[in-house]
C-alpha cells in the first residue's frame, strides 16, 4: 500500500513537472528581453564573441544607448558557448538576444533552422564599401541574413629575426617551400620552426586549411561531398607533417608569445591576436597560395569573420536593425580601428591615416579580398570534429596519412549521406 | 485497551510526521532527477537534434544511437580512458589522502595549520587549477620546463605529447582531489577510540599491525564512502580535459564526457548525447552498486 502510494506520488510529481515544462507554447518570458523597463528605457541584449571582437562593439554602444534611450546588456562568450547559446536561444518563442555575433561557418545550420531574421526585410542592406568576397555567405536567395563585422582572416605570423637569419625577409616569403625552408633552418639553429594549435579539432583543421588551399585542395567538392583523401589533400598533409615536425603544438597564447620572443619562427594566426608595429619582433603576411615558387597561386586565406545577425525571435527587431545599421556604419567602424577593430571595409583598411599607423592592414585587406569561407554546410561542426580527430591521429603517429584520411573520408561520406 | 489505542495513534502520528518530512525531498528528487533521467532515456531512442527539431519533430530511431556509440572506436577509447583514469586517480588519491591523514593525525602540534594548507588545492575552482597547471607546464614559459632545462633534463610539451598528456591529467586531479580524501579520512581517524590503540600497544603490536588491525577496520566505512565518491567524481571528469587537452592528442585523454560534448552537445545531436549519458550512468551505477547495496542493507 505504502509502495503504491509512493509510486503514485512520484508519478504524479513527474507528470506535473512534465506538464509544467512542456505546457507553454508561447515560450519563455525572458526578462532580459523585456522590451520596456519601468522608466521607459528599452532593454536589449546582445551576444558577442569575447575578446577584442566584443571590446570594439562595447566601445560604440554608449552613443547608441543615449540616442535611442536603450540599455544594452552585452554577453561575452567563447566561440563554442556563443554557438550553443544562440542555438538554445532559438528554441524559445521569445528570444533573449536582439543581436548576435555569428561565425560564417554556422550560417548554413542557422539559416536552415530559421535562427536568423531576414535583414533585407528589416530594411538593412550591405553596401558597396564592404569587401565583396566577405559577403558571399551573407545571402540566401538574395536576402541578407548576416553582415560581416570583424575581418578575421588567417595570416602567417612570423618572427622577423628568425626569418632574416634564414636568409629571407618577411616580404620575400613567397611559397610553402620557402616557409618549410625557413622553419627547417630555424630548427637546425636550435629554435622551433612552425607552431600549430593542437588543442581542439577545430583549431587543427583551421590551421591546416590555408596549406590545403595552397595545394589546390579543399575539404568538399562543389556538391558538398567530402574530398579529404584527394591527391591534393594527401600532398598537403604530407607537407604539413614535414612542416610541423620543425616545431610543436601549442595553445594560442603560447604560439603568439613564442613567435614574438623568437623561441619559435612562425604559425598560422588571426589579426586580432597580435598588432605588429615597425619595432615589433613579429609581423604577419597573407599567404601567397603557392606550394612552390613556380606553382599556381590559389586563394589560401581562410575567413574567420565575425558577422552580425538578428535572431528571428528577437523582441526588438526594428531597434536591433537600427543597432546593426549603426554598428556597420563606415564611420563608426573606422572609429574602432584604433582599438583593434578590423572592419571588412575599404574605407577603413585603405585609409591613408590608418595605413600610416597600422601598415599591417594592407596585408589584412589583401587577405580579405582573396579569402575563402569554410564550407557552408549545416553539418560543419560534425565535419570538422571528425576530420580534426583523424588529423590528430595522423599527427601523433596513431595512423598513417593514407589510413587517417581514408577513415575520415569514409566517416564524412556517411555523415553527409545522413 | 485504551493504552494500546493510544500507542497505535502515536505510532501513526510519527509515521505521518516522517512522511511529511521526506515528501519535499521526494518531490525535489523526482523533479530534479527522475524527470531529466526519463527525458534523457526517451531522447536516447530518437534522432533529436536541437536545431533540427525547430523544423521537424524528432523521430524514434530505436537503438540506433546505442549501436552507433558502442561501435564507434572513439567512444570505445573514451570509455577505456575514463576507466583507466578513474582507477589510477582513485587508487593514488586514496593512498596519498590516507597517508596524509595518518601523518597529520599523528602530529602533536600544528594539526590545524597542516589541515588548512593541505586543503588549499581542493578549495580552488577547477578552472583556476587548470590555468595554474597550464602556465606551470607551458612549453614556452612554464617553470617546470625551465627547472628541467636548468638541470639538463629532457623537457616535454606536456599537454600535446601523446606520452605525457594523460599522465599530466592524472597528476593534476590527484593534486587537487587527494586533499578531499585526506579531509574525510582525517575526520574518521579522529573518531577511532584511543583505548584500542593503547590496548594494541600493550599487547606489543607494531605500527603496521595497529594500522591494519585497529585503524583500518575502524574507518573502513569512511574509506568505502571516499572511494565511492571519488570514483563517481573521477568518472565524470570533463572540465580539466576540456580546458587542457580537449581530448587530444590523438584521443589519448578523451573521456566519456568529453566525447559526449564533442559529438553530442557541440553538434546539438542530443539523441546521441542522451544515449551516451545513459551508458555512462549505467557504468557508474555498476561501479558504485557494491557500495549502494551495502548502504541499503
Amino acid at each position: 500500500m505504502k509502495r503504491r502510494l509512493l509510486a503514485l506520488l512520484l508519478a504524479g510529481v513527474t507528470v506535473c513537472s512534465l506538464t509544467a515544462c512542456g505546457g507553454s507554447t508561447s515560450g519563455n518570458n525572458n526578462e532580459s528581453a523585456d522590451a520596456s523597463a519601468e522608466d521607459g528605457t528599452t532593454q536589449m541584449s546582445i551576444a558577442l564573441r569575447g575578446g577584442v571582437y566584443a571590446d570594439v562593439i562595447k566601445e560604440c554602444l554608449p552613443a547608441f544607448e543615449e540616442e535611442h534611450n536603450v540599455t544594452i546588456d552585452v554577453q561575452e562568450l567563447s566561440e563554442e558557448d556563443l554557438h550553443t547559446s544562440v542555438a538554445l536561444n532559438a528554441t524559445s518563442a521569445q528570444g533573449a538576444y536582439d543581436l548576435c555575433m555569428v561565425d560564417g561557418s554556422w550560417m548554413a545550420e542557422f539559416t536552415n533552422a530559421g535562427v536568423l531574421a531576414n535583414l533585407s526585410e528589416l530594411g538593412y542592406e550591405l553596401d558597396d564599401d564592404i569587401i565583396e568576397a566577405t559577403t558571399s555567405i551573407c545571402y540566401v536567395d538574395d536576402n541578407a541574413y548576416l553582415a560581416p563585422y570583424y575581418g578575421n582572416v588567417t595570416v602567417l605570423m612570423m618572427n622577423k629575426a628568425n626569418v632574416e637569419e634564414a636568409g629571407y625577409t618577411v616580404d620575400t616569403v613567397d611559397s610553402l617551400a620557402d616557409i618549410l625552408d625557413i622553419c627547417q633552418k630555424a630548427q637546425a639553429s636550435g629554435k622551433k620552426g612552425f607552431i600549430y594549435r593542437g588543442d581542439s579539432q577545430n583549431n587543427l583543421v583551421v590551421d591546416f586549411l590555408p596549406i590545403l588551399l595552397s595545394y589546390g585542395g579543399w575539404v568538399v567538392d562543389e556538391n558538398n561531398q567530402p574530398t579529404v583523401n584527394s591527391e591534393a589533400f594527401v600532398n598537403a598533409m604530407n607537407y604539413y607533417m614535414e612542416l610541423i615536425a620543425t616545431g610543436e603544438a601549442q595553445v594560442k597564447d603560447d604560439l603568439v608569445a613564442s613567435v614574438d620572443s623568437g623561441a619559435a619562427t612562425m604559425g598560422i594566426a588571426w589579426p586580432g591576436w597580435y598588432t605588429p608595429t615597425a619595432d615589433s619582433a613579429a609581423d604577419y603576411i597573407a599567404l601567397s597560395g603557392k606550394a612552390t615558387d613556380d606553382a599556381q597561386a590559389y586563394n589560401a586565406n581562410v575567413y574567420g569573420i565575425w558577422c552580425l545577425g538578428i535572431p528571428s525571435n528577437s523582441q526588438n527587431k526594428e531597434l536591433a536593425a537600427e543597432l546593426l545599421t549603426y554598428l556597420m556604419d563606415p564611420e563608426v567602424q573606422y572609429g574602432t580601428v584604433a582599438s583593434g577593430g578590423v572592419p571588412c571595409r575599404y574605407s577603413s583598411l585603405q585609409d591613408e591615416e590608418v595605413l600610416a599607423e597600422y601598415p599591417q592592414y594592407e596585408v589584412v585587406c589583401q587577405a580579405l579580398e582573396s579569402g575563402v569561407y569554410r564550407p557552408v554546410i549545416s553539418q560543419w561542426t560534425e565535419f570538422y570534429t571528425t576530420l580534426g580527430s583523424e588529423m590528430d591521429n595522423i599527427i601523433n603517429g596513431a595512423k598513417t596519412v593514407e589510413e587517417g584520411l581514408n577513415d575520415a573520408q569514409a566517416a564524412l561520406e556517411e555523415l553527409m549521406a545522413e | 485497551m485504551m493504552g494500546r489505542k493510544k500507542a497505535k495513534g502515536a505510532e501513526l502520528q510519527t509515521k505521518r510526521f516522517s512522511a511529511a518530512m521526506i515528501t519535499p525531498t521526494v518531490i525535489i528528487l523526482a523533479v530534479m532527477t527522475a524527470y531529466p533521467l526519463i527525458f534523457t532515456l526517451v531522447y536516447s531512442f530518437t534522432d533529436y537534434n536541437l536545431l533540427g527539431a525547430l523544423n521537424s519533430a524528432p523521430e524514434v530511431v530505436g537503438v540506433k544511437n546505442y549501436l552507433d556509440l558502442l561501435t564507434d572506436s572513439y567512444f570505445q577509447q573514451s570509455v577505456w580512458n575514463t576507466v583507466k583514469f578513474t582507477l589510477l586517480t582513485v587508487i593514488l588519491e586514496m593512498v596519498i589522502g590516507f597517508a596524509l591523514a595518518l601523518f597529520v593525525n599523528s602530529l602533536r602540534k600544528g594539526q590545524k595549520i597542516m589541515r588548512t594548507l593541505l586543503l588549499l588545492p581542493y578549495l580552488l575552482p577547477t578552472v583556476t587549477v587548470a590555468l595554474i597547471w597550464r602556465m606551470m607546464l607551458s612549453p614556452n614559459y612554464g617553470i617546470v620546463n625551465q627547472v628541467l632545462e636548468a638541470w639538463h633534463l629532457p623537457v616535454y610539451n606536456w599537454f600535446s605529447d601523446i606520452h605525457t598528456a594523460f599522465g599530466m591529467l592524472v597528476l593534476i586531479d590527484v593534486w587537487q582531489c587527494a586533499p578531499f580524501v585526506f579531509l574525510l579520512l582525517y575526520a574518521a581517524l579522529q573518531s577511532v577510540p584511543q583505548d584500542q590503540y593503547e590496548a594494541a600497544r600493550m599487547d606489543g603490536a607494531g605500527s603496521l599491525k595497529i594500522l591494519f588491525y585497529v585503524t583500518i577496520p575502524n574507518i573502513k566505512s569512511s574509506l568505502a564512502l571516499c572511494a565511492l565518491l571519488r570514483t563517481i567524481d573521477s568518472f565524470r571528469l570533463f572540465d580539466k580535459v576540456n580546458l587542457l587537452t580537449g581530448g587530444g592528442p590523438a584521443n589519448s585523454t578523451a573521456t566519456i564526457t568529453q566525447y559526449l560534448y564533442n559529438y553530442g552537445i557541440k553538434t546539438f545531436d542530443f539523441g546521441l548525447g542522451s544515449a551516451g549519458a545513459i551508458v555512462m550512468t549505467v557504468i557508474v551505477l555498476l561501479l558504485s552498486s557494491l557500495y549502494i547495496k551495502r548502504a541499503i542493507k
